[in-house]
């Protein structure tokens, strides 16, 4: 019995050797160069939980990448996040913990009415530069939002890109016709109106505009509405896949031609999942190529040689964690200037190398080089659903708005 | 005016009403019987119809094999509930059985996205796909088939009510708990079976609405919106549930129609204002006069 005592005493000085070894070498290691920090409000439960998991895993697999390239200028990058249920008052209480505790450079807003809650906050502490699931127009808005920048287009932009896209496919005079159809929410309205003012410069006539609750909902009555207009096209905004499918399916059945679009939530290939073959011939307006793509590129291919490592046994990777590695990319790329610059990392210095991005090279994520405007990346490509290969196809070239 | 399209508009909406009418039954007699106010209706509809998806989805049985089997395991979770969660309250503030009822509606939702995730679903096809023509009025074939077989049960329901002796035992103990007990009825199960059948209804409505509309782990909130049914038609009363439930699909889908979408609400609120104004009981519900 005292020998067993002893062998285990022995294992445990041992152990004990080892972990005072590491804790005299990790600060040499640390202290070789301050981390940066990623912060996030990051939806991982509610109902955004079905993109927040992906812009989560986005996120920790570009940290994990960016720390094996030796980091940004030799700072190791560290992510630190809390779930916030999509609720506004847990985002800005993680946010606050987040930001009096590890001081992040960069952080992800989950919302719009995060985003819009903390820009006050944001704006006095100077700190930090903000992006996220957010592409609402308002965000661009640099006089109220200078540290808050949209990555990719913003919905208004996503419209005017769907827009040229059906002009583009009318002839002379004969344009097609188009229906909105948006949820009942702030995301829902957000691009209408610069949708409608875009479609009569395109000389497109909106010919019906419906309004229905999110998710969930009977939509018998806003299809009959819809076969009396016959619109060449319907753009859907402010879903994520009900009421869509139901559209569609009710409007084949009755016979209408009519073709099917939507913005970056509502192009998910949750919607192939999900729709099977109904949802053959959808088209969706997508800034980032899709990762099963036949696209390739240096940090595309890096991009999917991580998301492989990571977890071999997820196979596709949805937009939301193509999205949330681009937020990540540009926070590198804005850091990365601002360092170069010799400049501190604060909020005004970030945002100024973020308005100088011209002509930006994405590495593939984006199929052409890209420029900020007004906060925000104006670029996109609209894709098809072949639902007999299961993917999106492209079917215009890339759009980058002037 | 477009009389064809009012027709049709008030088709869509009489038929969709007939599915709420079929959830305010279930919530309805679960109030009826035992006092509680179910919060939890919506999430118990949503529960049977991921029970659903998993069995015709996920082990790709027939629809028409997994339809029941999602019924019943609803109508099976409902029992489950009254027996563990709401009989131990008995006797409690009704304030906190309430609360009870929410905190279940929670549980359900966490159990869903613990299961399922919380990815949208849709339903596998299992009704008929062709277009439903009555007359000259188009009806899409999702709604008029539901309205059926949600009419079916709701036939079924009132017979049973009717003629069988569980069903009087029910009545009974709705109308004189104290009185039914005195007689020999067994009210303790006689307030199992009530949990068991409103769940029952729920359940077959949370399939067919979600085979509509798709599903989601926010799928129970459609149970909120059924709590005006059921204030317009009375908490107690099963004819104002199915009166309401039918009334207010309508109105709800004519609104949104002419008025736009983000009417819908709006309009079924004004009602309920105007109803609990002239009658606070509801339509057709008990108006209980307390005597201090």
């Amino acid at each position: 019995m005292f020998r067993n005592i002893l062998k285990k005493g022995r294992k445990l000085a041992g152990l004990g050797g080892l972990v005072a070894a590491l804790t005299v070498a990790a600060p040499a290691i640390a202290q070789d160069k301050e981390p940066i920090v990623f912060g996030g409000s990051i939806p991982l439960s509610g109902v955004f939980a079905f993109a927040g998991i992906h812009i989560h895993a986005g996120l920790t697999d570009y940290t994990d990448w960016i720390n094996s390239q030796g980091g940004i200028n030799g700072h190791p990058v560290e992510y630190v996040m809390e779930d916030t249920a999509y609720e506004v008052d847990r985002s800005v209480a993680a946010f606050k913990k987040i930001s009096g505790s590890s001081s992040p450079a960069t952080y992800y807003g989950d919302s719009t009415g995060f985003m819009k809650a903390i820009a006050s906050e944001l704006n006095s502490m100077g700190t930090t530069l903000m992006s996220g699931a957010s592409f609402a127009t308002a965000l661009t808005d640099n006089e109220q939002y200078p540290y808050q920048f949209i990555p990719g287009p913003n919905y208004s932009q996503m419209f005017g890109i769907i827009l040229e896209y059906i002009a583009s496919q009318g002839e002379g005079d004969d344009m097609p016709t188009v229906a909105f159809v948006y949820s009942d929410t702030e995301f829902g309205k957000d691009p209408i109106e610069n949708g409608k003012a875009r479609a009569a410069e395109l000389g497109i006539e909106v010919v019906e505009e419906i309004v229905t609750k999110p998710g969930s909902v009977d939509v018998s009555a806003e299809v009959l509405k819809l076969r009396r207009v016959r619109p060449d096209y319907v753009v859907f905004h402010g879903y994520v896949l009900s009421p869509i499918n139901e559209f569609m399916v009710q409007m084949r059945q009755m016979g209408l031609d009519t073709q099917f679009m939507g913005t970056f939530w509502s192009s998910d290939k949750l919607i192939i999942d999900k729709m099977g073959a109904d949802a053959d011939g959808y088209m969706g307006v997508m800034p980032y190529n899709y990762y099963d793509s036949e696209e390739s590129g240096p940090m595309l291919d890096a991009l999917r040689a991580q998301a492989e490592k990571s977890d071999p046994e997820a196979g596709y990777r949805p937009t939301g964690y193509m999205q949330g590695w681009f937020n990540a990319m540009v926070w590198t790329e804005v850091i990365k200037r601002t360092l170069d610059a010799g400049k501190e990392l604060t909020a005004d210095n970030m945002a100024a190398a973020l308005a100088s991005i011209e002509d930006w090279d994405t590495g593939g994520i984006i199929g052409i080089p890209v420029t900020v405007k007004d906060m925000s990346f104006p670029v996109g490509r609209i894709w098809r659903v072949n639902a007999e290969k299961g993917r999106y196809e492209p079917v215009s070239d890339w759009i980058h708005l002037d | 005016m477009d009389w064809l399209f009012f027709g049709e508009i008030s088709l869509a909406g009489l038929a969709m009403g007939g599915l709420y009418a079929l959830i305010a039954l279930g919530f309805v007699m679960i109030y009826k019987a035992t006092r509680v106010i179910n919060f939890a209706i919506g999430e118990i509809m949503m529960f049977a119809a991921y029970l659903f998806l998993a069995f015709a989805g996920g082990m790709e049985l027939s629809a028409w094999i997994a339809l029941p089997l999602a019924v019943i395991g609803g109508s099976i979770l409902g029992g489950v509930i009254e027996k563990t969660m709401i009989r131990p309250m008995l006797g409690e503030s009704p304030i906190s059985v309430v609360m009870v009822t929410i905190g279940i509606a929670s549980i359900l939702v966490g159990l869903v996205e613990f299961i399922w995730t919380a990815d949208p679903q849709l339903l596998p096809s299992f009704l008929p796909r062709e277009p439903v023509f009555i007359g000259p009025l188009y009806l899409a074939p999702k709604i008029a088939y539901g309205f059926l077989i949600g009419s079916a049960l709701l036939i079924i329901y009132l017979l049973y009510f009717r003629f069988s002796r569980g069903g009087v035992a029910l009545r009974a103990t709705a109308s004189d708990q104290a009185a039914a007990y005195s007689m020999g009825i067994n009210v303790r199960r006689v307030f199992n079976l009530a949990w068991v059948f409103g769940s029952l209804a729920a359940s077959l409505a949370g399939v067919l609405v979600a085979a509509t509309g798709g599903l989601s782990p926010q799928f129970g909130i459609i149970g909120l919106s059924v709590l005006v049914v059921v204030i317009v038609g009375g908490l107690d009363s099963i004819l104002g549930a199915l009166v309401a439930g039918v009334f207010i699909g309508w109105l709800e889908t004519v609104a949104g129609a002419y008025l736009g979408g983000e009417y819908r609400m709006p309009a079924t609120f004004v009602v309920l204002a105007v109803i609990l104004v002239i009658r606070p009981y509801g339509l057709f519900g008990t108006h209980e006069i307390e005597r201090v």
